[in-house]
């Protein structure tokens, strides 16, 4: 059981209304859309949940496991601890890393990174140091112990990133925008085989809108701010204020 | 040879400082420019607790890292969160006020009259001076084979991400908000440190020993030698001090008519090398990466 | 009650400087959006430029101010050309700017301690002349000097509030393409800040001894606090300038008035720390 709930969640900018959502929750599907016109708040909803923007007030809960998390007093470092972790949309990355670095650190456990540790000889386990070298088998870099050069490679990279860290829940803003198209369905396979493996509840914001039937489960549609409509996919295609918002039927 | 050994152990002492800012600005990304201020924090803290209050050299050393340290953090809950030039500023405002405060406060530090005399923690007869330049070169090889480790360690790829890209580092479960202040008190009080050992070293404390001048030709030194290379610090105070302080101003031969002049133009030219460098050749003399570990960027 | 009084006169009185050079600061921080420490040269080569032209070339006294602007000015649109322009345009991070800047200001201050000299320069000046009112007193140089401030900081309001160029500058801070498209020239305008913000940065040097000296280090000792109240004043504003640089002169003056002068500014420096911290260290 997995849910991610929020109610009343507002945000503001200088008096200016983006989001006022008076109740969603997220989870009881293994893949869900999140869908709406350009400027409706679904990338500020993402950056909400995950507390990397501060809401101008409501509350977020994570329920997971039995455990009942109350997101607002939490950091964004300690959201991603719990297991709710987002790709983003803008591309962005560690100029500095390298490809098979930045997968290491994404999987590095906060003892291996103290004061202490720099000077012990202690590595990364073998099972972690597998794992990467089964992602860079699987997922084809130019240059697996170089750097991430091209938009695509710094896309699929900031995803593999956040799957390493094997997260309860993943939010993924736009995966698709700047992924070559046989990439995105590797993405997407992945993903799907992720969900049924280890339980991982996944909601994605597409503006592909045949990715988001052909894969997600249950679709939210979002218009200014607020949850205008819910449901399965065919009941989201076939509603009439879908329809007419967004699909300009 | 006895002013030649005050220079070069000087020199360790600049060395240490640029070693630290390395760890600060050229891994971290945190533009410290209140050096100054920890370092003559460290000083006149084993100052006053050496001459006025009668503090043996040892006990007044692990005081001052403990002050030192103690302020660095408090500071830094304060400024660590600010964009790099917020930070910056408030660094050099700190470094600002202790500089005032070693003026004002005459109960405590004889204000401009001067603080003095401390002596060195041991009495070796000749050989104090040689066995005091050791202690700093130990305390110096110390940082930097710290510095070597870091570079490669999994903490060292933590700290280059938060200087990449910190909410980034955030959003995969970083801390990075304790990483960065552990690091920056750490830092900063072994800038105290260095500064406690300078005081036995300039014997007599004076508040114009805390001009900015002190900060920029650390800053200058670390630019030149390369911010991002883990022996860009060296090499720089090499550059730096080693030309003008020791070369140029012990023993190049000039008039005694332009002698004042050198220290001005020292400073001229440091700030016209730092113009140069940051115009043509921002990462520095030996560029990139640390000891060949990493590859070269695109 | 006198304690105010003589705060707010003497505040008002000593404040000159900073008024200035915070509203010219302001300007070139608010174009470029980095904090130009060699700013604090053109404070420090307005008061050289003055005495040169008093000294050496018999110029009056109050004659010699209009060169002395004017060269400041041109002082600070060549280190924007020589420096800061060619940085900007290679994209150089605010950070490494400031390091920059700070590098143009070491060769700017000891390239004029090499010619002239580390001494105070004295000028020759008017005599003096006391006056006093309401139990406070002036000498005449203050008094002109704050009649003077008065009637540039009004032409420098009027410039950047009532002639429109106040809002060509923040199109071009905010949006440079925008701005393009509109029909403003970028050149122009940065020609314009920079020399603007230099001849107010030259007259704020001219003003600090209050006309009678000058030193290579009096820029350098202006710069941090003009940094700190054009940033509390919020950046762009010049009315904020203006406004806060007249509450620190009168803090100082207050301070100094039941304490040691030093304290004043050990408390503004305190305040500029936690005032960023308040404000979670946006500047802009």
């Amino acid at each position: 059981m997995m849910n991610l709930a929020v109610r009343n969640l507002s945000k503001s900018y200088h008096q200016h209304p983006v989001l006022n959502l008076t109740q969603a929750s997220f989870g009881k599907h293994s893949i869900e859309g999140l869908i709406g016109p350009n400027g409706a708040g679904k990338s500020t909803l993402m950056g909400l949940l995950t507390r990397r923007i501060p809401p101008t007030e409501g509350s977020i809960i994570f329920e997971v496991e039995d455990k009942h998390h109350d997101l607002i007093p939490l950091s964004s470092h300690q959201v991603a601890q719990i297991g709710l972790v987002k790709t983003n949309q803008r591309i962005q990355g560690f100029e500095s890393l390298t490809i098979r670095d930045s997968l290491r650190l994404a999987c590095t456990p906060p003892t291996q990174e103290t004061l202490k540790s720099v000077f012990s000889k202690e590595q990364l386990s073998e099972a972690v140091e597998a794992e990467i070298d089964d992602y860079l088998s699987r997922f084809t870099f130019n240059e697996p112990d170089g750097y991430a050069r091209s938009a695509g490679e710094k896309k699929l990279l900031d995803i593999l990133r956040c799957l390493i860290l094997k997260p309860k829940m993943l939010l993924m803003d736009e995966p698709t925008a700047g992924l070559p198209e046989d990439v995105t369905q590797q993405v997407m396979q992945e993903i799907t085989r992720q969900t049924k493996a280890n339980d991982m509840r996944i909601v994605i914001v597409e503006h592909d809108l045949e990715l988001i039937w052909s894969f997600c489960e249950y679709v939210h549609f979002l218009v200014d701010g607020e949850m205008l409509f819910e449901g399965k996919p065919e009941d989201v295609k076939a509603n009439r204020v879908v329809a007419e918002k967004y699909l300009g039927l | 040879m006895a002013y030649l050994i005050f220079s070069i152990t000087l020199m360790l002492v600049y060395i240490g400082l640029a070693q630290l800012l390395h760890i600060q600005f050229g891994m971290l990304g945190i533009p410290n420019f209140g050096i100054v201020g920890f370092w003559g924090l460290g000083m006149y803290s084993v100052g006053v607790l050496n001459v006025q209050w009668d503090f043996s050299f040892i006990p007044a050393l692990i005081l001052t890292l403990l002050l030192v340290a103690l302020v660095a953090n408090g500071l830094g809950r304060l400024i660590l969160k600010l964009e790099g030039q917020a930070m910056l500023c408030a660094t050099l405002a700190f470094s600002a006020i202790v500089a005032l405060l070693v003026i004002t406060e005459k109960w405590l530090t004889e204000g401009v009259v001067g603080l003095g005399t401390i002596k060195y923690p041991f009495d070796a007869g000749a050989m104090t001076e040689p066995l005091y330049f050791l202690i700093l070169l130990l305390i110096v090889v110390g940082i930097q084979l710290f510095i070597n480790k870091l570079h490669v360690s999994r903490l060292g790829t933590l700290i280059f991400s938060i200087r990449d890209n910190e909410e980034l580092a955030a959003s995969l479960g970083k801390d990075t908000v304790k990483i960065k202040l552990e690091l920056f008190t750490l830092t900063c009080a072994l800038m105290g440190l260095l500064g406690a050992l300078s005081a036995p070293l300039n014997q007599f404390l004076t508040p114009n020993m805390l001009v900015p001048s002190v900060t920029f030709a650390v800053w200058i030194a670390l630019i030149l030698g390369g911010k991002e290379h883990s022996m860009g610090a060296v090499l720089g105070v090499f550059i730096t001090f080693g030309l003008f302080d020791l070369l140029i101003e012990s023993y190049l031969p000039v008039a005694p008519e332009y002698a004042v002049m050198v220290p001005n133009f020292k400073l001229f030219l440091y700030g016209a090398v730092l113009v140069a460098v940051l115009m043509y050749r921002p990462r520095g003399v030996l560029g990139h990466s640390a000891a060949g570990a990493r590859q070269e960027l695109p | 009650m006198w304690l105010i009084r003589d705060s707010v006169f003497i505040g008002i009185l000593q404040a000159s400087p900073l008024i200035l050079a915070a509203m010219g600061f302001t300007l070139i921080f608010y174009l470029n959006g980095f904090i130009n420490f060699a700013y604090g040269e053109s404070i420090t080569y307005g008061a050289y430029f003055a005495a040169m032209f008093n000294v050496m070339f018999g110029f009056g006294f109050y004659l010699s101010i209009v060169p002395a602007a004017l060269l400041a000015g041109a002082l600070s649109v060549a280190t924007y050309f020589l420096f800061f322009q060619p940085a900007l345009k290679r994209g150089v991070r605010s950070t490494e700017l400031i390091i920059l800047s700070i590098g143009v200001s070491f060769m700017l201050r000891y390239g004029l301690v090499l010619f002239v000299g580390a001494e105070n320069i004295y000028v020759d000046e008017p005599p003096i002349a006391y006056f006093s009112f309401l139990g406070v007193g002036a000498t005449n140089l203050q008094l002109v000097a704050l009649v003077l401030v008065l009637v540039v900081v009004f032409n420098l309001y009027w410039v950047v509030y009532r002639t429109g160029f106040g809002e060509v500058v923040r199109g071009l801070a905010n949006n440079k393409e925008l701005a393009m498209v509109s029909g403003i020239n970028p050149h122009k305008v940065s020609v314009s800040v920079w020399f603007l913000g230099g001849v107010a940065g030259g007259l704020s040097g001219v003003f600090s001894g209050v006309f009678a000296l000058a030193n290579p280090l009096m820029g350098w000792n202006l710069i941090l606090i003009t940094v700190m109240v054009s940033i509390v004043a919020g950046v762009g504003s010049v009315k904020g300038a203006l406004v806060v640089s007249i509450i620190a002169g009168m803090l100082t003056a207050a301070v100094t008035l039941v304490s040691k002068p030093l304290y004043a500014e050990v408390i503004l420096l305190s305040s500029f720390i936690g005032v960023l911290w308040y404000r979670g260290g946006r500047l802009r």
